[in-house]
């Protein structure tokens, strides 16, 4: 059967790398790490379906998330999020340090591929970028997608920072703290209804 | 006092490092002996390296044990040994391609080649740091490293063997300096110890009516 023909989509991109996946293959070993990793996929995934994502590509120790509407990205990052700081020594995925996220917004291809479904175009690339500057626990939103954002998570977001990017130019984007207090203390908006 | 402390610090270079692996060279050693193919296509994978090298700043050959380790020095600039080592690259496919037709199938030459820049410590027949590693890691990519690249091409479009590949840094010197490549993303990729995303290239030549590609070498 051949595969669907690639549509041209307007996308919300969301890349998460896990903090310190070096340092834990250090400290407990691969096979660890393999069983966490494993653990995280699965649970990843099952956010991601519930949270309405089109697509999720899972990459090492991170993965690349799609998702239609804006509505759904940031209960998905901050219930991610919370896998590790709800769960501290309970699972093992309490093992992870944390997380980095970046979310843009951007017009990409999306296609089938004879991996599974997948994104292309150059916003995906900022996407996997803004991540590169994430500070653990943060997530770096371009200025594309915050605009598309309901307004209680824009007012959230830290100051305008520019950064060139190769083929696309300068890329405004603004940094969101997931959490600065104990998950016990977390606010009401940052916890899932 | 550790046996490092003796030794004096090495001289540290910016050169072209080009790793060369030859294509199921220990299934072929494997199956048709050691003696009588596998070190005789070494000896002439190395000769070839040497032709086509030495003429271009070729500096350093380590054997890998199933390849070369190379690397490409210019006193004028290290930019134009990224220039060098990519068109001994090439020229080594070349001659490969030729040798190819006039041995048996059992000695043919298949390659897979990856042409990084950067500094490197310069220790006796032999080069340290992180960039002979990245060099490494650029030669590992295979098909399967594909579905966990962002911006892939397609894994069946990647070749199986005869391909060059070159990280960014090498990439930003052909698109600047040098006319007769062109230069394919295959895609964004993470590499074994290495932070973030590195966009990885493939090298090929520009006119495809007359080279290696359309005779299913390159």
């Amino acid at each position: 059967m051949e595969a669907p023909a690639p549509l041209r989509k307007s996308l919300a991109l969301v890349c998460c790398d896990i903090v310190g996946s070096t340092r834990l293959i250090a400290r407990v070993g691969d096979l660890v790490v393999a069983t966490v990793l494993r653990e995280f996929r699965e649970q990843v995934g099952r956010l991601a379906k519930e949270n309405h994502c089109l697509m999720i590509k899972f990459l090492g120790d991170g993965f690349l998330a799609a998702f239609e509407n804006m509505n759904d990205v940031m209960p998905f990052i901050i219930s991610i999020e919370s896998l590790s700081l709800l769960s501290q020594n309970t699972t093992l995925i309490g093992q992870l340090e944390g997380f980095y996220f970046s979310l843009h917004y951007g017009n990409v291809l999306y296609i089938e591929t004879s991996y599974g479904s997948d994104v292309l175009g150059e916003d995906v690339n900022v996407a996997a970028h803004l991540s590169e500057i994430a500070q653990p626990n943060e997530a770096v939103i371009s200025q594309a997608a915050l605009e598309r954002m309901p307004a209680d998570y824009q007012a959230l977001a830290g100051a305008i920072e520019v950064r060139p990017f190769k083929r696309v130019g300068d890329v405004k984007f603004r940094r969101v703290k997931l959490f600065e207090c104990h998950p016990n203390r977390m606010p009401a908006w940052f916890r899932r209804p | 006092m550790a046996a490092s402390d003796a030794e004096p610090m090495p001289e540290v270079v910016t050169e072209a490092i080009v790793v060369i692996d030859l294509v199921e060279s220990t299934l072929t050693s494997n199956l048709f002996g050691w003696y009588a193919v596998g070190r005789q296509s070494l000896r002439d994978l190395r000769t070839l390296i040497g032709e086509v090298g030495n003429i271009r700043g070729l500096r350093c050959v380590r054997s890998t044990g199933d390849g070369y380790l190379l690397t490409f020095y210019d006193p004028q600039s290290a930019e134009m040994a990224a220039i060098g080592a990519v068109e001994a690259v090439f020229e080594l496919l070349s001659r490969i391609f030729v040798r190819n037709q006039e041995v048996s199938e059992a000695r043919a030459l298949n390659l897979r080649c990856a042409v990084h820049l950067g500094e490197v410590d310069v220790v006796p027949n032999d080069r340290e740091g992180p960039h002979i590693s990245m060099a490494f890691r650029l030669e590992e990519i295979s098909r399967a490293s594909l579905p966990t690249a962002l911006n892939p091409i397609p894994p069946e479009q990647f070749p199986l063997q005869n391909y060059v590949l070159c990280s960014e840094e090498v990439a930003g010197i052909l698109s600047r300096r040098a006319t007769h490549w062109e230069l394919a993303s295959i895609g964004l990729l993470k590499l074994k110890g290495f932070p973030g995303w590195r966009e990885v290239f493939r090298v090929l030549p520009e006119d495809t009516s007359d080279d290696l590609s359309t005779r299913g070498v390159l």
